[in-house]
């Protein structure tokens, strides 16, 4: 599955990072940045938990 | 098609205003969706449910998130009341002051002003914590960060009270409340940079107005809608703090033990004791929700607090716990019109929070006071007793 952002939507609230540390984070700018698009087995798990908690459903997965 | 199943309770009786679970369980139990033909309104009771209808604007559109055509129509415009695309250059325009980047740099003002608010409190023996505190706060955090002073400072206390109250249906509070909402809108209409402190937000609003950053017109329309949403709905979740923490003590003391459970003590407040009792959308079609239709055109009330409570989703879902963490839950809505203020609401709780932990042994309710309200469900007085500091 592949992680996708709605870039326009994002407004950096950041708790996708808190939830999937390893494949996303917010930059110095809190502009996110997705490290690992690209998610399968145990960071599958990671990355539905990114996608459930944005407040603004700016996140979504999408067959690879 | 099957219709939904009615209820004859009205969600805007005083008694369902002042303390509305048993009345949200019911209706949950009966079903996700039910119809209420005395407020000629189809609620959504069940967690997913509601989720689904907030993640789903082209079924479910802002144009009546209000409970009475006159409210709909004066909110026509707003980032709040469009549905996508227009909403997502309205939304941009009101939320680039909002995110946390954008709001970073206030953390340590937010920090020091909650703090000295709390240590005055803390030393005396009693107070009044809602006037003292749950107001005094957010009423100074947002006059200062929009640039509000004098009488307009002094009258945000009522206005953002008056603005959430017309949303609801044409009652008594409603009728009573639109002369006041009226003041604000007219004050919102003919504010220019000049009435605002220079270097505030609502100065650099009018700048980019200036600039053609954003559409001429629209910096009083953004300004409506920061004082509108940002008090009253603050202001709720500010006394909840206080009340929860004096109602439940072992829970107070895990966050001062534990001072890294702040946000999500915050979260557990918010799902426990949703700050907006109910928001409006209207169905554009006949939808299947639920195993039911919700036909074309009907109003739809979304009952926050009845599916932050759903048990089909959070175990034990009426137990007050800090350390359960729900950062999903539905208090500030979700999705495209997800509350735009999150941020900054976040930044003054865990403020106040933390400045409790750090300064308040215990807190002991002697006396309080809910008064009903159409839209926030908030305390009108909370008296506070015993104080033993840290």
């Amino acid at each position: 599955m592949r992680i996708e952002l709605d870039r326009p939507r994002c407004e950096g609230h950041g708790l996708c990072e808190e939830a999937a540390p390893k494949l996303m984070h917010l930059d110095d700018d809190g502009e996110l940045v997705i490290d690992v698009p690209d998610v399968d087995g145990a960071e599958l798990a990671a990355a539905k938990a990114a996608v459930r908690v944005c407040p603004v459903a700016a996140l979504r997965l999408a067959a690879a | 098609m099957t219709a939904p199943t009615e209820s004859g309770i009205d969600i805007w009786d005083d008694d369902v205003l002042i303390d509305p679970y048993p009345t949200y369980a019911a209706l949950r139990e009966q079903a996700g969706v039910v119809h209420l033909p005395k407020n000629d309104l189809h609620v959504l009771t069940r967690y997913d449910v509601i989720r689904d209808a907030l993640g789903d604007p082209e079924t479910f559109s802002s144009t009546s998130i209000g409970f009475n055509p006159m409210v709909n129509e004066a909110l026509q415009g707003t980032s709040l009341a469009s549905d996508p695309p227009v909403h997502t250059q309205l939304r941009a325009t009101l939320s680039q002051n909002l995110t946390p980047r954008a709001l970073r740099g206030l953390k340590v003002v937010i920090d020091e002003k909650a703090d000295k608010l709390v240590a005055e409190l803390s030393t005396s023996s009693s107070f009044e914590a809602v006037d003292s505190l749950a107001r005094a706060f957010p009423i100074e955090i947002v006059a200062d960060l929009i640039g509000f002073s004098g009488h307009v400072k002094d009258n945000m206390l009522r206005w953002g009270q008056a603005a959430m109250q017309v949303i609801g249906p044409l009652n008594q509070r409603t009728q009573e409340s639109f002369p006041i909402a009226g003041e604000l809108y007219g004050w919102c209409s003919s504010v220019t940079a000049e009435d605002l402190t220079p270097g505030s937000i609502g100065r650099g609003i009018f700048d980019a107005e200036t600039r053609g950053d954003i559409p001429q017109g629209s910096a009083g329309h953004i300004i409506h809608q920061y004082l509108g949403a940002g008090v009253d709905t603050t202001i709720a979740s500010i006394g909840n703090i206080i009340a929860l923490f004096g109602h439940h003590p072992e829970q107070f003391a895990l966050v001062r033990e534990n001072p890294e459970l702040v946000p999500a003590a915050f979260a557990e407040v918010l799902r426990y004791w949703a700050p907006v009792h109910i928001w409006g959308r209207k169905a554009t079609r006949d939808v299947e929700t639920d195993g039911v239709t919700i036909p074309a055109g009907a109003q739809v009330g979304i009952l926050f607090g009845a599916g932050n409570r759903d048990p089909r989703h959070y175990e034990n879902p009426d137990v007050f716990d800090v350390t359960r963490n729900p950062v999903d839950h539905l208090s500030f809505g979700y999705g495209p019109h997800g509350c735009a203020g999150q941020g900054l609401a976040k930044l003054e709780a865990h403020a106040i929070i933390e400045a409790l932990a750090r300064r308040v042994r215990t807190l002991t309710i002697s006396d309080e006071v809910r008064e009903p309200s159409n839209i926030t469900r908030s305390f009108e007085l909370l008296q506070v007793e015993k104080v033993v500091a840290a």
